[in-house]
């Protein structure tokens, strides 16, 4: 099959679950008939099969042969289509080097890597991957709503037979309605990364990567950002990686918590987040949250207890 | 090259200045604000004289201490009046010869920003080109411009060609090298978006790139028009009496001690050099609206 069409016919597959429960295999198919059922069941678990990212056996190193230090050791790791996973580790553990990998920045020493079922070569040539990097990275010279259409106007040969959001309307849900003519200069730092998370969701990639994307926001814009990205997701369902500092933003925002050891940087557990779907700041307060926090954040202190070092300079990001 | 701090105009830093206390009084107009943050609020209107008072003061001081040094040696410089004087005896003849430095000063350097601009996007995107042809242009680069101009003359004869050849040349440099730093000088965080993406290498250069370099690009630009002037006016002097310019007249001029069209061609050399500095701080505002104004020429 074509990569173009299996992506579209996995997006299809996609788009008919309910938003506010269940992962992509448990999800009941709305509106499909009886007759039909049975295909169309084997269709979405083929696309449950290769569909959103697999992440096999990737390693990676740096440096030359004397001096050669593995940063990637063995990660496996599969986030479904419709799921949001983040990462959280000590700094230098090699997330955004994952990242990079999953993006087709950088290429791995070995493993594989695949994104509903094409290798990543073809799933940036074919526009299935969004980035949402650190900072901003928006282009000073261009309005808000040219920014946000970069992504149409660049390797027009993806754009064919897909359903491209209207830029307007997608900023106005984001709330920079009235933003849409500004330059990046005059919006606040949460703004922009707001714009900078709706460039990547504008032409609808099959999977969205982000690197700490509110690490530079004061805690205040920070708690807004992410709810604004929770509301957006939750009723905009994409596979998600999401790399944090923070353990309340991880379990806020997650399906999935993977949680990584440095030296080399490899997954030491991935922790299943059961709060109901959708979550909004009231969970912040229930006791399931409060388990969950004590829970990574005890993993997260023995994975870094080995390296004192690694502690002190890692830093678990906020304490609620 | 030493290195040079290149902030634009004096009022330009001061607009932006005003700027930043003035976001809010920015216009957003569909495409870009017309004159980002040209509006100055009346609370900071007495910043203006702030900004004028002390380099007129300056110019008063100097222009006393000329006027009083030329009384003194009526033989080495001449007063402020006899320059005037000599100024509206025949502004016909000012006029023709300045013409002629413009045009000599507009074609060579155009001529060489362009080719200095094009060579650099070649070499951005070719490494090994830098490698290859560097090494030539810092030999061309360093050696003196004063002795390049007569061996031009030899080649190209007494018309404009080897006046065009030294001012391009005297803007090659500067323009190639800031325009190769601002083409490597990209965000690195936008490439990886673009490259993700699957940007073609021409999309790069065209959404990121190429506007990117700007600020180098004018950085270079305010380095090398005032290089332009000084090509225009060597290659003259080598040729003097041949063809017409501010910089033959200065030659001629000195040569028969004509003390006042001497330096009243020396004058008009620096209003060359002001006008077109101005016209380029015009244009950067234009064009440059988004940049904070603080790149440093190399
Ligand atoms: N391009 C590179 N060359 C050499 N070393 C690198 C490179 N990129 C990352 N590293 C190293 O790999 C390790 C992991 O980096 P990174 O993935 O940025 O960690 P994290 O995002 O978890 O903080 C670090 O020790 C870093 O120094
Ligand atoms: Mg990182």
């Amino acid at each position: 099959m074509p990569a173009q069409q299996q992506h579209d016919q996995q997006r299809l597959a996609h788009e008919a679950m309910p938003l506010d429960e269940g992962g992509p295999t448990r999800a009941p198919l709305a509106g499909a008939g009886a007759g039909s059922q049975a295909a169309t069941e084997a269709a979405v678990q083929a696309a449950a099969r290769t569909g959103g990212v697999r992440i096999s056996n990737v390693s990676k190193s740096f440096g030359t042969d004397e001096s050669r230090t593995l940063v990637l050791d063995g990660i496996d790791l599969s986030v479904g289509m419709g799921e949001f996973v983040s990462v959280i580790g000590p700094s230098g553990c090699g997330k955004s080097t994952l990242l990079k990998v999953i993006a087709g920045l950088t290429d791995a020493d070995g493993g594989e890597v695949t994104v509903d079922g094409n290798p990543v070569s073809a799933a940036t040539k074919n526009k299935m991957i969004g980035l949402v990097p650190q900072s901003p990275a928006l282009m000073p010279w261009r309005t808000v709503l040219d920014n946000v259409t970069l992504p149409m106007s660049v390797n027009r040969g993806a754009n064919g037979g897909r359903s491209m959001r209207d830029p307007v309307e997608l900023l106005e849900s984001f709330g920079l309605g009235h933003a849409i003519d500004k330059y990046p200069a005059q919006l606040s730092g949460g703004m922009q990364q707001r714009v900078a998370i709706a460039r990547a969701f504008v032409f609808d990639p099959s999977v969205l990567l982000m690197d700490e994307p509110f690490s530079a926001l004061d805690e205040m814009n920070r708690d807004q950002q992410r709810m604004g990205l929770l509301d957006f997701w939750q009723s905009n369902r994409k596979a998600v990686i999401f790399i944090t500092h923070s353990v309340p933003e991880a379990i806020m925002l997650s399906d999935r918590i993977v949680v990584m050891a440095a030296h080399p940087g490899r997954i030491a557990e991935i922790i299943d987040v059961d709060l109901p779907r959708p979550r909004s700041v009231d969970d912040y307060a229930t006791d399931e949250f409060r388990d969950l926090e004590g829970i990574v954040r005890a993993k997260l202190r023995a994975v870094m207890e080995p390296g004192a070092a690694d502690a002190a300079a890692g830093g678990t990001g906020e304490t609620r | 090259m030493t290195e040079v701090r290149v902030r634009g105009a004096q009022l330009t830093a001061t607009e932006a200045t005003a700027t930043v206390g003035t976001a809010s009084a920015v216009p957003s107009g569909r495409r870009k604000p017309r004159h980002p943050g040209r509006h100055v609020p009346a609370s900071r209107r007495w910043y203006k004289w702030r900004i004028w008072l002390p380099p007129a003061v300056t110019f008063v001081i100097v222009a006393v201490v000329w006027q009083l040094l030329a009384l003194a040696n009526p033989y080495v410089i001449p007063t402020i009046d006899a320059i005037v004087a000599s100024l509206l005896r025949d502004p016909q003849m000012y006029w023709v010869n300045m013409l002629v430095t413009l045009q000599e000063v507009v074609i060579g350097a155009t001529a060489g920003i362009l080719v200095g601009f094009l060579i650099a996007v070649v070499m951005a995107e070719f490494e090994i080109m830098e490698r290859a042809v560097m090494p030539l242009f810092v030999v061309i680069m360093v050696t003196p411009i004063v002795a390049i101009a007569p061996a031009l003359v030899v080649a190209f004869g007494f018309g404009m060609m080897p006046k065009y050849i030294v001012t391009a040349l005297v803007v090659f440099f500067p323009m190639l090298v800031n325009s190769l730093a601002g083409l490597r000088d990209v965000d690195q965080r936008t490439l990886d978006v673009m490259r993700t993406l699957h940007a073609s290498r021409w999309e790069i250069f065209r959404d990121l790139r190429f506007p990117g370099s700007m600020p180098f690009v004018f950085a270079g630009l305010r380095v090398a028009l005032p290089l332009a002037i000084v090509g225009a006016a060597v290659a003259e002097f080598v040729a003097a009496g041949q063809q017409a310019g501010l910089g033959s007249l200065v030659t001629i001029a000195a040569a028969q001690a004509n003390l006042p069209v001497t330096w009243a061609s020396i004058v008009l050399l620096c209003v060359l050099g002001v006008l077109i500095v101005s016209f380029l701080a015009l244009v950067r505002n234009r064009v440059l609206w988004w940049s904070d104004g603080e790149t440093v020429a190399r």
